[in-house]
């Protein structure tokens, strides 16, 4: 009778695996990202009439509009800086032209209120600049902007880049062929960057607009902050708080709306990783200036580091940080790897599926999508309130809440970077397999995996990088003594002595700068043609 | 593939390897840079290992305290090292303490702790005013939190944003003391003063040592590393002829159903100890409650000022109170 109902259930599983692999997947998603929000929609009745009072108040309606002013501004900033960046190091014989993408990019993986951090070490009161004004700009609005606009640029110089070298070769050869450089760049090379670029305007976007730790220290008024602080205020209220953060799902939605409007398909497709070398297009005489600039950019960028290490040589700080830095960092690597490798297995299997369209994973991508534009301090209640029970607790008290924090904000990264490969992978072989009887699962794993294998290693990476640098969702509910490394440098920070803040703050640019090098050796080789 | 696989399981057994046997969870809303050394002397002494969860200086006493009750059905904690005498009181009203009398504190005032042990105070500090001496004269010195709204100053001095950290409990206090109608009236005055509203004391203690406002109400932990760093400012301990000072001890609190009860009465023992309290003034410049520990120069002991005569139970009980008219005086 058993092995009947055994053998029943192994065939329905085979006759349905692809659905109940993508179920497995989604369920992953669901269980990190949806329910987290979901439970929270359910506190808004309980809260009563009290919380939805604070939506008839003016502050948090104007503190928004500022809030999305602000985004606003950060995105223009940085698409001024990145969209021309990411056409030189991508397509011209700019010097140096990978060293500078590397300098550029590098602040892109850290916290960015450690670059924060970095610029007051250089511009405040007692930085390496002593001035009145540097100070009074970098604790303002257009400081905030500059701070985020540097941190945030690598975003759309790195995503222009990446789709400019992925894109067909044969149509800019084409194009040289009848036209001048500078004729080729605005008519070819950069229309064809626009889905890149409509999405790199849409990250850029969405980091600004739920950036915590900048405002906070730079103390520029902010709707999450306003959020953030309604959860620490005197009573705690996350319904209220829900209810606060309310306005801001309009804003993730359209976000999510524009992304599929604007950038369509093509979201999947900027992060070419095929591309055909080609000659690059010579700059000329423009060459020494357009190098001068951007070699500019990108050490700016990296100044607030240089400032950080000069406080943190200076002022003795390297001789206290094994009193201070404590297990963070393993906590930081250890849960960082984990929630990147789970990330990664989902992004195989949902990222595969929206780039062939498998029904449900489109679905789940938008909710991904969703769950990153989301306040993380939002995520972070909602997170506390489902897996805060007795059921789960040995799970609330251990570091596998901050893995499933992680993946609950993340897991995007490893569906979009998966998607971009496979998309431009060739469907002819998964097909081959299917017809010689290789069923989803193994299709999945002996074709789509080996082939991918470098686009699903990079996800890794990159979601590995974003875990890292996590400040706003580990902050709500970490676990006690194993705090993420940028939550011990931010609760530390308060009042603790900068020199061995700022060496803290070097630790984890040395550790993100260690992962990212050796990720990129690992990284199986790129196939040939 | 495999490799990057291998690294990431081996990275996440880390932490785990590294679990002690014995532990003790605490969450403290006391500066981590003054506490986190107090615990690793715990644990040295001990052999217990110390889990500790901090505040950020924006959601400073609140942070930690709103996570012990949104944490309430299933505590996670064991100990609450509050930063203020008054947020014990929120968790004993959501019967969350544990009465605890422990033998450490024999030599503490009685007024500083419960008689049924389920709150301990010890290391305290006081509000003062934080005073740039270039900005301000030596005869116009303050002398009153009334000063804030004296005319004189207006839009040259600053606040805390009194939905967090210890300008909460001041608030709270002058209802306790001066009644609904005579507060609300003076933080009415406070705005038509043009008062600074900041995101915390740290942030009254920048603006005053800049001299960007000529002085503010901060905590003497605040004014005392003002002037280790150097900075031109003077304390004023303020109403000394009337109210008298706000004076903050911070408290130690056993959690109800936290994992771990046995350390967590170590860990209240042995931060009553007059050792902590000695090590506090040391580093943080907190008034020790006992008349006979040391403290270094510039920090006062509690019974060398005039305290303001409160019942924190009342304060607290105020302060939930006052919340919304706070929080719509504040404007969020």
């Amino acid at each position: 009778m058993a092995e009947t109902v055994g053998r029943t259930l192994r065939r329905a599983l085979r006759q349905r695996e692809q659905t109940v692999v993508l179920a497995a997947a989604g369920a992953i998603v669901l269980l990190a990202s949806a329910l987290p929000l979901a439970r929270l929609l359910a506190e808004i009745p309980g809260a009563g009439t009290a919380a939805l009072a604070v939506l008839a108040r003016s502050r948090p309606w104007g503190l928004l509009i500022r809030s999305l002013a602000l985004a606003a501004a950060v995105t223009a900033c940085a698409i001024a800086i990145g969209a021309p960046l990411g056409l030189l190091v991508a397509r011209t014989d700019l010097p140096g032209r990978r060293a500078l993408w590397m300098l550029h990019a590098f602040p892109m993986f850290l916290p960015p209120f450690l670059l924060a951090l970095g610029w007051f070490q250089l511009l405040g009161r007692e930085g390496l600049v002593r001035s009145e004004m540097t100070a009074r700009l970098l604790f303002s609005e257009v400081g905030l902007v500059v701070v985020l606009a540097l941190a945030f640029s690598p975003v759309v110089t790195s995503l222009v880049a990446l789709s400019l070298l992925g894109m067909d070769a044969s149509l800019e050869e084409a194009a040289r062929l009848a036209a001048r450089q500078s004729r080729v760049a605005t008519r070819i090379l950069l229309p064809a960057a626009r889905p890149a670029l409509a999405l790199a305007a849409i990250v850029v976007f969405a980091l600004s607009v739920s950036e915590l730790g900048v405002p906070m220290f730079l103390r520029v008024d902010v709707f999450p902050a306003a959020v953030f602080a309604r959860l620490g205020g005197i009573q705690y209220a996350p319904g209220e708080a829900f209810v606060l953060a309310l306005p801001l799902m309009p804003v993730a939605l359209g976000l999510l709306f524009l992304e599929r409007r604007l950038v369509g398909a093509g979201s999947f497709a900027v992060a070419g990783l095929r591309g055909m070398s080609r000659a690059p297009i010579p700059l000329q005489r423009w060459r020494p200036a357009l190098a001068a600039a951007s070699w500019s950019v990108a050490l700016a960028g990296a100044l607030p580091l240089g400032a950080l290490a000069l406080r943190a040589v200076r002022g003795g700080g390297f001789g206290n940080l094994p009193q201070w830095i404590g297990q963070a960092p393993w906590t930081s690597l250890g849960t960082a790897a984990v929630a990147a490798t789970l990330i990664a297995a989902v992004g195989l299997v949902l990222g595969h599926g929206a780039a062939r369209r498998l029904r449900g994973a489109s679905m789940l991508d938008a909710l991904a999508v969703l769950a990153f534009v989301t306040p993380a301090s939002v995520l972070g209640v909602g997170l506390i309130a489902v897996w805060n029970s007795s059921a789960t607790r040995a799970l609330y008290g251990s570091v596998a809440i901050l893995i499933i924090g992680y993946t609950a904000r993340y897991v995007v990264v490893g569906i979009r970077a998966v998607a971009s490969v496979v998309l431009q992978s060739p469907v002819h072989l998964e097909e081959a397999a299917a017809a010689a009887g290789a069923r989803f699962w193994r299709r999945l794993i002996r074709i789509v995996l080996p082939v991918n294998s470098r686009g699903v290693a990079a996800g890794w990476l990159l979601a590995m990088v974003f875990c890292l640098r996590d400040f706003e969702t580990a902050v709500l509910y970490y676990p006690p003594g194993r705090e993420p490394l940028p939550v011990r440098i931010f609760t530390l920070e308060a009042n603790g002595p900068p020199p061995v803040v700022a060496a803290l703050a070097l630790a984890h640019v040395l550790i993100t700068a260690l992962v990212l090098a050796v990720g990129v050796l690992l990284l199986p080789r790129r196939s040939a043609g | 593939m495999k490799r990057i696989l291998l690294i990431a399981v081996l990275l996440a057994l880390t932490p785990a390897c590294k679990r002690a046997a014995r532990e003790v969870v605490v969450y403290t809303s006391v500066d981590q840079v003054f506490s986190e050394p107090i615990f690793k002397e715990f644990e040295r002494q001990s052999g217990i290992a110390v889990r500790a969860v901090f505040d950020t200086e924006e959601t400073k006493s609140t942070g930690v305290l709103n996570r012990l009750i949104a944490e309430a059905q299933h505590p996670q904690a064991d100990v609450f090292w509050a930063n203020d005498p008054v947020r014990p009181f929120l968790l004993i009203k959501r019967r969350l303490a544990e009465p605890y009398l422990s033998p450490s504190a024999s030599d503490i005032p009685a007024t500083f702790r419960a008689a049924d042990g389920t709150w301990t105070d010890f290391a305290a500090r006081a509000r003062v005013l934080l005073v740039n001496k270039k900005r301000v004269s030596p005869g116009e010195m303050p002398r009153s939190v009334r000063d804030l709204a004296n005319p004189r100053w207006k839009g040259q001095t600053a606040i805390a944003n009194p939905l967090f950290g210890t300008t909460t409990m001041h608030v709270a206090a002058l209802f306790t003391t001066w009644g609904e109608e005579q507060a609300r009236a003076f933080l009415a005055s406070l705005k038509t003063n043009d008062v600074r509203m900041v995101s915390s004391n740290g942030e009254v203690k920048r603006l005053v040592s800049t001299g960007e406002v000529a002085f503010g109400l901060a905590d003497t932990d605040d004014a005392f590393e003002a002037i280790k760093e150097g900075a031109p400012v003077e304390a004023v301990y303020p109403d000394q002829e009337g109210m008298g000072t706000l004076v903050m001890p911070t408290s130690a609190v056993l959690i109800k159903g936290g994992p771990h009860p046995e350390t967590g009465r170590k860990l209240v023992d042995y931060l009553l100890t007059p050792d902590v309290e000695r090590r506090m003034a040391d580093s943080a410049g907190h008034m020790p409650l006992r008349p006979d520990v040391p403290v270094p120069q510039g920090v006062k002991r509690v019974s060398e000022i005039k305290a303001m005569q409160l019942d924190y139970a009342r304060v607290a009980t105020d302060m939930e109170r006052i919340e919304p008219w706070l929080r719509q005086w504040v404007g969020l």
